[in-house]
């Protein structure tokens, strides 16, 4: 997961938020009613304290202490209800005092004596067993009879275990509910987020040959629609530029072409002119030399920029490729042979592909003339066309040189030349690839180059194969 | 021989009346459509050439409206674009050649030789240059008797120096008629075609057909060589 996604850290926030609130409301709420069953407890015992003292001890000069004993078993019946009732006069001796409780869970004579001045307290015992044992004490005072110390007690076992229900009902209710949040929110921020999510895949689909498409516009009047049109507005720019460019390269490679014929024609008629000194004939040649490879690089870059505004499809046809592969590779054989190389060329089956065939006739020549460039003595190239799933896929696979991996991200680009020491001769321009990659573009098909250093180079073109 | 120019660049058209005078030619020069039409209209002229962007009438217009009155002048067209639906059309109005710009002006005036001396084409089934049989029916190639053996392309390179033995072939011009323009650019496939020829052709004989013109291109040469 990615903890640096806007989602993860809105509903990490949002959860843990509300998880802090959920935990202090469960606390108040646990605190609150313990304190409040507590209290209630303290004052039912109280009351009970204060109702066998005015029931009973206020009559004791009467009655007699063995009835008020009796009266209070009788009435309270702290053996079956696991209730403590003591009863002292003022000198510490016993007038009541309960038999174990039934189902035995405490001792009342464990309960030590407690000697309060005050006329109503409170006192926790805690037993063995771990059981508390809340007392409510009374000093009871009447006129006209002797001062008793009324003690009435009761287990705080029903109050834990309800309060330990409830603690357990929250810490499991507590998990699932913010579980649930994070969910809900995690739903919530993903729905918040589809347009974005639309917008770069739309992005995504918007390269530099389709840069007149537009990203579609979240009709939201918020931000999104505002990151929207701000988007597009900003592809328009870039169109703008690319059309500039492209523009650019048309016109100069079109303007150069006549002060190239001259300086041509110029080096030409001064190398050739035989009342011109030889040295400056020779210069004049060298020259010449220069600016024919000038003529070239025009010529490639008005190809290319031919090729960008997307040439007509007038020229389109429907051919074999096996079989322009096969006599492309024919053609070029002694031209390998001539530096020791062979081409094997694998185009069994008949490929029908649809364009221009003299484009792609140029695509095979100028990867087979390239990989014939890099090829050293006695090398192999191999030349194969099969079919892939409805595509036809067409290698040059060459035991050469190789290209360093990270040149290989480059070697489409214009003018991009691997180094130095590849170039060889004045004839390449670092065009050729660049040309290869825009005929492809042109059919709707991809290329790709693989390579191991010093052990050979791979580029695969993939067309889609004619249905017709 | 005389010659119209239709050109507009006044550098360009320079170069190429230099040159044309330099090899005995007598060359007129228009600067734009309209005055090229009308001096191809009046005068008798054994070649055209005609730059495509011209001021007043395009040279697509000129060409179409000289083809109207003249069928038969040679006309050559120089143009800044190679755009292929260009030159088809352009071919199709009745062009002869097409050079793009920039061009070597060797080239130009291998090609201008071209038309003026195309003639006839020879048709008959077998060439013969000095002691080089070409059957065309068979493709057999014999010298002086005995049977040479060549690929396909050797072939047809040595068949189309042969249409025209004596003329210099440009390296372009072969690549036109022999490979295609796919090969445009690889003009070194020439070389080395020319090369492995001659070793069939020319190493078992003392005499040497196969000619290089340096800085133009090829011959196949008739006349024996002192």
């Amino acid at each position: 997961m990615n903890t640096r996604s806007i989602s993860f850290r809105l509903v990490a926030w949002y959860a843990g938020w509300l998880a802090a609130i959920f935990v202090l409301l469960c606390a108040l709420l646990y605190l609150d009613l313990r304190h409040f069953l507590e209290s209630d407890l303290r004052e039912s015992q109280l009351r009970r304290a204060h109702q066998i003292g005015d029931a009973l001890l206020a009559h004791v000069k009467q009655s007699g202490e063995a009835y008020v004993a009796s009266q209070a078993k009788d009435w309270y019946e702290p053996e079956v209800n696991d209730r403590f009732i003591r009863i002292t006069r003022a000198d510490g001796t016993l007038v009541y005092a309960p038999g174990m409780p039934h189902d035995g869970s405490f001792d009342p004579a464990q309960v030590s004596i407690s000697s309060s001045s005050k006329t109503e307290s409170f006192t926790k015992y805690v037993l063995p067993g771990k059981k508390t044992l809340l007392v409510a004490s009374l000093n009871f005072k009447s006129a006209g009879n002797p001062d008793y110390f009324v003690e009435f007690g009761q287990l705080l076992d029903p109050v834990d275990s309800m309060l330990n229900h409830l603690l357990l009902q929250l810490m499991l209710g507590l998990p699932l509910a913010v579980i649930i949040i994070t969910c809900g929110g995690y739903l919530l921020v993903r729905r918040a987020l589809t347009p974005v999510e639309q917008i770069t895949r739309a992005a995504e689909r918007i390269t530099q040959h389709n840069l007149s498409e537009r990203l579609p516009i979240a009709q939201t009047g918020d931000e999104m629609e505002r990151l929207s049109v701000s988007l597009n507005r900003m592809i328009a720019r870039l169109d703008d530029a690319f059309q500039n460019s492209k523009r650019f390269v048309a016109d100069a490679s079109h303007e150069l072409r006549t002060p190239l014929t001259i300086l041509r024609g110029e080096l030409e008629s001064m190398a050739e002119d035989l009342r011109v000194d030889a040295e400056w004939r020779e210069r004049a040649a060298s020259m010449l030399e220069e600016a024919v490879h000038l003529s070239k690089i025009v010529e490639q870059l008005f190809t290319l920029s031919r090729l960008d505004a997307g040439e007509a499809r007038a020229e389109w046809s429907r051919f074999d490729l096996s079989e322009l592969a096969k006599t492309t590779a024919d053609q070029l054989s002694l031209l390998a042979e001539d530096k020791g190389i062979s081409i094997s060329c694998d185009a069994g089956q008949p490929m029908p592909v649809e364009g221009d065939r003299v484009r792609l006739k140029q695509v095979i020549v100028n990867l087979l003339d390239n990989a014939i460039k890099y090829t050293p003595k006695n090398g192999g190239i191999k030349l194969r066309v099969h079919g892939v799933n409805g595509h036809v896929v067409l290698e040059v696979e060459d035991n050469g040189i190789g290209i360093p991996a990270d040149a290989l991200l480059h070697v489409f680009e214009r003018f991009y030349r691997v180094d130095q020491m590849r170039a060889d001769g004045s004839e390449s321009a670092g065009l050729g690839l660049s040309i290869v990659k825009s005929i492809c573009a042109a059919h709707g098909a991809e290329v790709e180059a693989t390579s191991v250093p010093a052990h050979g180079s791979c580029f695969r073109v993939t067309l889609p194969l004619s249905k017709g | 021989m005389r010659i119209l120019l239709a050109e507009d660049e006044k550098k360009v058209a320079d170069i190429i009346v230099r040159g044309l005078k330099a090899e005995r030619f007598a060359v007129d020069i228009c600067p734009d459509g309209q005055a090229a039409w009308e001096t191809a209209e009046a005068y008798d002229y054994d070649l055209i050439i005609l730059d495509l962007m011209l001021p007043k009438l395009s040279g697509t217009e000129v060409l179409e409206k000289i083809r109207r009155k003249n069928q038969h002048v040679p006309i050559l067209i120089l143009t800044a674009r190679d755009a292929m639906a260009d030159k088809v059309k352009n071919f199709e109005a009745g062009a002869d050649d097409y050079l793009t710009k920039p061009f070597a002006f060797a080239e130009l005036l291998v090609r201008i030789k071209a038309l003026l001396r195309r003639g006839p084409v020879n048709r008959s089934s077998v060439l013969r240059v000095a002691d080089l049989e070409i059957d065309r029916l068979s493709q057999n190639v014999r010298r002086g008797g005995k049977k040479i053996d060549l690929t396909a392309k050797e072939y047809s390179l040595l068949e189309y120096l042969a249409t025209h033995p004596g003329r210099v072939f440009s390296r372009t011009m072969i690549i036109e008629h022999v490979w295609d323009q796919s090969f445009q650019g690889l003009t070194n496939i020439v070389d080395v075609y020319v090369r492995h020829l001659r070793e069939k052709v020319d190493d078992a004989s003392p005499v040497k057909l196969l000619r290089t013109v340096r800085g133009v291109g090829y011959s196949l040469n008739d006349e024996v060589q002192a």
